[in-house]
C-alpha cells in the first residue's frame, strides 16, 4: 500500500514537472497567456504528488513495511520515532526523495510568491527551468534510485537494522540534512531566474532583485545545515573536531563558498550594474557544484575510479552536471553582448574593489576545496595509483585564506562605493585597528602563542571593530531599526564568522589531549582539572546497551562518556562526553573497541581540552540572526538610479 | 574624536604596539608538545589505511588503533623526529597512508595550480583596473556642466541615502 501510494507520489510529480516543463515553454513561445497562466497549477500538483510520496514513504517507516527494499535496510522497531523520521535520509535513495520534497516545496513557493506575474515571460521561464530540474530529480526517485522499490520476501518476524547508528545517535540528525538540502536546493529559484534572465534577454538587475531574498535564504539554511553538521561531528564522533575536510563536507562547502562570493559581488551589480557575466557565473557554480557534489559522495567515485560503475544514479548526476554547465555556459556565450558591463570600477580602494577582491579569494578557495578532494581521483586516473589528500593539505592552505578574508572584512565595511582617500581610511579604520590591537593584546596575556592565530585574533578584533563601528553608527541614527536591512544585517553576519573564525584558530591551536588511564575511586590532575573515576554503569534497551565511565570532573559534576553497541547492527559507537564552558570544553571519551567492564578497576580515558569552542556555536546564531535580520527591507531603501557616493574628483584615486 | 588624534603618528604607535605584541606572542618559547599533543600531531597526518577519508586521529578502526600505538611507541623513545616517524610509518604502510602530498612529481601539481589560480586572478584584477583607467582616462575631466547635472540629479534624490 505504502509503496503504491509512493509511487503514485512520485509519478505525479514526474509528469506534472515533465507536462509543466513543456507546456509552459510552449505556451511562451506561443504566446498563449491564457495556457500561461496555468503554469502555476503544474507547481501545485508537484507539491502534492511530492508530499504523498514522503508521507508513504514515513508511514512505511512507521509501519515497518518490510515489503519495501528500502524499509528493509534502514527501518526497525526498535528505532525511536524521532530517528525514525530521520532514517529517510539515512540512504540514497530516500535522501533524493528529501531532494524532491525540498525542490518541490521551493517550486510551489516560487509559483505562489510570484502568482500575480504568471504572464510574465521571465516568471514563466524561472519555473521552466525549476520544472526541468524538478522533473529530472523525480525521474531518478522514480527509476533508478526508487525508495519505494519492493524488497525480497522476508521470513515472519523479520525485524530491520534501523539506519546507521552514527545517525540514531544525536537529535542534531533530525535537523542537519534537512536544513544543509534546504540551503543546496534554494539555490535552484536564483539559477532558475538567472536562466529566465539569459533566455529572455532581460540580463539588467531585475532578476538579482526578485532572487535577492531566496539567495540569502539558502545562503543562511546552508550555513546553519553546516554548522549543524560540525556539531554534530563534534558531539557524536568523538575525535574532538567539527570538521574533517572529507570529500562529503568539502561537497557542502563547495555551493557555500561560491554562494557567498555570489551574494558580495552581486551588490556590485546592484549598484552598479556591473559584473553580470561574474555572478551569473557564480550562481551557475553554486548549483552545478551542488550537482557535482552529490555525485561525487553519493557514487563513491572519490575512493576509486572503478566505482563509476557501481552506483546507478552516477551516470545521470554526472549527465545532468553536463547538460547544467553546457546550457548556462551556452547562453551566457550567446547574450554575451547584452551582457558587457556598462560601467567601471574606478579604484581597487573602494567598496567594489574589496568586493572583487572578496570574490577572487573565495573562487581562489572553492578551486583548493574542489582541487584537494578530486587529486586522488586524478592521481589514479592518470598514475594509476591511490593517494589520498586529507585535512592537513586543506588546513596548511586554508589558513593565509582566512587570514586574507578576515582583513578584508575588516577593511571592506568602511570603503565607499567609487573610491576612497588615506585620510578616510585612517579615520574610519582608528578605533577598528585599535580593537584588532587590544584583541591581540589579550590573547598574548593569556599565553597565546604562534604567528598564524595571533594575527587571526589580531584580525578578528579588526573585523569586528569595523562591523561593531558600522552597527554604532546605524543605531544611533536609527535606533534598533538600525540592525535591520542588506548592510547592517551582514555586520551581524561578519561578527558571527569573526567569531567563528577566532574560536577555530583557538581551538585548533591549543587544543591539548591526554590519554589517563585512572583506577577505581582515584583521581587524576591534568592540564588544570582533576579526574576521579566513579565507576562503570550501563544501560541496556531493547536497541542497544550502553556502558558508560562514570568520571567526576573537577569534583562538580559527573560526566559519562559511553560506548553504545547497537544489538540489530553489532555495531559500537562511542559517545562523547563534553563539559562546555564559555573559555574552553573538556571533552571525554572511552575506547569504543575496549568498553571497561562493570566492575573494571580502572579505566582508559581520552581527554581533550579545547578552548572556545562555544563561541563557534554562538557565532552560527549570531550568523543566522544577521542573515535573517539583513533579509528584511530597511527603513531607508534606495532606488537603483540614486547616486552611489560623492563625485569624484580628480587625483581623488588611492 | 578628532581628525589630529585619529593621525600618522597615533597610528605608528599602535603599529609598533601591534608588532611588539605579535613578537613577543610568537617568539616566546612555550615548552615542548607534551606527548599526548605530539602524538595528535602526527596521527592527524597519516590516513587510516582501510576507511575511507579519515585519519588516524579520527579513525577508531582497529588499524589505525595500530599505527597510533607505533606513533605512541616512537614518540615515548624520544629519538626520531615527527618526519622520521612518518617516514617510517610510510615505509610500512606505503606513501598513500600520508595525508598531505608530496611536492614532487604528479603530487606537486596540488601545491602549484592553487599558486597558479592565485597568480591569474592578480593578473586579471591587474589588467581589469589597467583597463578600467584607460576607460576613465579616454573620458576626460568632467565638465563644470557635468558636475552640475550631477548636483542636480543628486538634489532631485535627497532625502534617500544609501544603505
Amino acid at each position: 500500500m505504502s509503496a503504491a501510494l509512493g509511487n503514485a507520489g512520485l509519478l505525479i510529480a514526474l509528469v506534472a514537472a515533465s507536462v509543466g516543463a513543456l507546456a509552459t515553454s510552449v505556451a511562451i513561445i506561443g504566446e498563449n497567456r491564457r495556457a500561461l497562466r496555468q503554469a502555476p497549477i503544474y507547481a501545485a500538483i508537484i507539491v502534492a504528488g511530492s508530499v504523498l510520496a514522503v508521507v508513504a514513504m514515513q508511514w512505511a517507516l512507521f509501519s515497518r513495511d518490510y515489503s519495501i527494499d528500502f524499509v528493509q535496510r534502514v527501518g526497525s522497531s526498535t528505532t525511536p520515532a524521532l530517528y525514525n523520521v530521520a532514517a529517510m535520509w539515512s540512504a540514497l535513495e530516500g535522501s533524493i526523495l528529501l531532494w524532491v520534497i525540498v525542490l518541490a516545496l521551493f517550486t510551489g513557493g516560487v509559483a505562489l510568491r510570484f502568482a500575480r506575474r504568471r504572464d510574465d515571460e521571465l516568471v514563466a521561464w524561472a519555473l521552466v527551468v525549476m520544472y526541468v530540474v524538478m522533473t529530472f530529480f523525480a525521474l531518478v526517485s522514480f527509476g533508478p534510485a526508487s525508495p519505494f522499490a519492493p524488497g525480497a520476501t522476508v521470513p515472519v518476524g523479520f525485524d530491520g537494522p534501523g539506519p546507521n547508528p552514527l545517525l540514531q545517535n544525536h537529535i542534531l540528525v533530525l535537523f542537519h540534512p534537512p536544513l544543509l538540502y534546504l540551503g543546496y536546493i534554494g539555490f535552484t529559484v536564483p539559477f532558475a531566474f538567472a536562466i529566465a534572465a539569459l533566455i529572455t534577454g532581460r540580463v539588467g538587475e531585475g532578476w538579482l532583485l526578485e532572487t535577492r531574498r531566496w539567495a540569502l535564504l539558502s545562503w543562511g539554511l546552508l550555513t546553519i545545515g553546516i554548522l549543524l553538521g560540525g556539531w554534530w561531528s563534534y558531539e557524536v564522533l568523538g575525535w574532538s573536531g567539527v570538521w574533517a575536510w572529507d570529500p562529503v563536507e568539502n561537497a557542502s562547502l563547495l555551493p557555500w563558498l561560491t554562494g557567498t562570493a555570489y551574494i558580495h559581488s552581486v551588490l556590485v551589480q546592484q549598484r552598479r550594474g556591473m559584473l553580470r557575466v561574474w555572478n551569473l557565473s557564480l550562481l551557475v557554480a553554486t548549483f552545478a557544484l551542488t550537482i557535482l557534489g552529490t555525485f561525487l559522495t553519493r557514487s563513491g567515485v572519490i575512493n576509486s575510479v572503478h566505482a563509476f560503475a557501481a552506483g546507478e544514479i552516477d551516470g545521470y548526476l554526472l549527465g545532468f552536471f553536463g547538460v547544467v554547465v553546457v546550457v548556462s555556459l551556452g547562453l551566457i556565450g550567446w547574450r554575451g553582448d547584452a551582457l558587457r558591463a556598462p560601467g567601471r570600477i574606478d579604484s581597487p580602494v573602494s567598496r567594489e574593489g574589496a568586493f572583487l577582491a572578496n570574490n577572487v579569494v573565495f573562487a581562489l578557495f572553492a578551486f583548493i576545496v574542489l582541487l584537494g578532494t578530486v587529486f586522488p581521483l586524478l592521481v589514479e586516473v592518470f598514475q594509476d595509483r591511490q593517494t589520498v589528500v586529507g585535512a592537513p593539505y586543506f588546513d596548511r592552505l586554508s589558513m593565509p585564506i582566512g587570514l586574507i578574508l578576515l582583513f578584508l572584512m575588516a577593511v571592506a565595511p568602511v570603503l565607499p562605493w567609487r573610491t576612497s582617500s588615506a585620510g578616510t581610511l585612517r579615520d574610519r579604520l582608528f578605533w577598528p585597528a585599535w580593537c584588532g590591537v587590544a584583541s591581540l593584546a589579550v590573547a598574548v596575556m593569556v599565553g597565546a602563542d604562534g604567528l598564524a592565530p595571533l594575527l587571526a585574533f589580531f584580525l578578528g578584533g579588526f573585523a569586528g571593530g569595523a562591523a561593531g563601528r558600522q552597527l554604532v553608527l546605524a543605531t544611533r541614527r536609527q535606533g534598533l531599526r538600525g540592525l535591520v536591512g542588506r548592510a547592517n544585517g551582514g555586520m551581524l553576519v561578519h561578527i558571527g564568522v569573526i567569531l567563528i573564525a577566532v574560536a577555530l584558530a583557538a581551538s585548533n591551536s591549543y587544543t591539548h589531549s591526554a590519554t589517563l588511564t585512572i583506577g577505581r575511586g582515584e583521581t587524576v590532575e591534568w592540564s588544570g582539572h582533576s579526574f576521579e573515576f566513579v565507576g562503570v554503569s550501563t544501560e541496556v534497551t531493547a536497541r542497544a546497551d550502553v556502558v558508560m565511565a562514570d568520571v567526576l570532573l573537577d569534583d562538580t559534576k559527573v560526566y559519562a562518556p559511553a560506548v553504545t553497541t547497537y544489538l540489530q547492527q553489532g555495531m559500537t559507537v562511542p559517545t562523547p562526553s563534553v563539559r562546555t564552558g564559555w573559555t574552553s570544553d573538556v571533552y571525554l571519551t572511552i575506547d569504543g573497541n575496549d568498553p571497561p567492564a562493570t566492575d573494571a578497576d580502572e579505566v582508559v580515558l581520552r581527554v581533550f581540552v579545547k578552548p572556545m569552542v562555544l563561541w563557534l556555536w554562538i557565532g552560527g546564531a549570531v550568523m543566522a540572526i544577521g542573515t535573517v535580520l539583513s533579509a528584511l527591507p530597511s527603513r531607508r531603501s534606495r532606488r537603483p538610479t540614486d547616486p552611489t557616493s560623492a563625485l569624484i574628483t580628480s587625483g581623488q584615486h588611492v | 574624536m578628532s581628525h589630529r588624534f585619529k593621525a600618522w603618528p597615533s597610528w605608528a604607535a599602535m603599529f609598533v604596539v601591534a608588532v611588539a605584541l605579535l613578537a613577543i606572542g610568537s617568539t616566546r618559547d612555550s615548552g615542548p608538545l607534551n606527548p599526548g599533543d605530539r602524538i595528535d600531531a602526527i596521527s592527524r597526518r597519516v590516513a587510516c589505511p582501510v576507511c575511507d577519508g579519515e585519519s588516524v586521529f579520527e579513525s577508531r578502526n582497529p588499524a589505525s588503533e595500530a599505527i597510533r600505538a607505533e606513533i605512541r611507541a616512537s614518540v615515548y623513545d624520544g629519538v626520531a623526529t615527527d618526519d622520521e616517524i612518518l617516514s617510517a610509518i610510510a615505509n610500512s604502510y606505503g606513501g598513500k597512508v600520508l595525508l598531505v602530498p608530496s611536492s614532487s612529481g604528479f603530487d606537486a601539481l596540488i601545491w602549484a595550480l592553487p599558486a597558479a589560480g592565485l597568480m591569474i586572478g592578480l593578473v586579471g584584477l591587474w589588467f581589469a583596473f589597467k583597463r578600467w583607467r584607460a576607460e576613465a582616462a579616454a573620458l576626460g575631466v568632467p565638465t563644470e556642466g557635468d558636475y552640475d547635472l550631477v548636483e542636480q540629479a543628486r538634489e532631485q534624490h535627497r532625502g534617500t541615502s544609501d544603505d
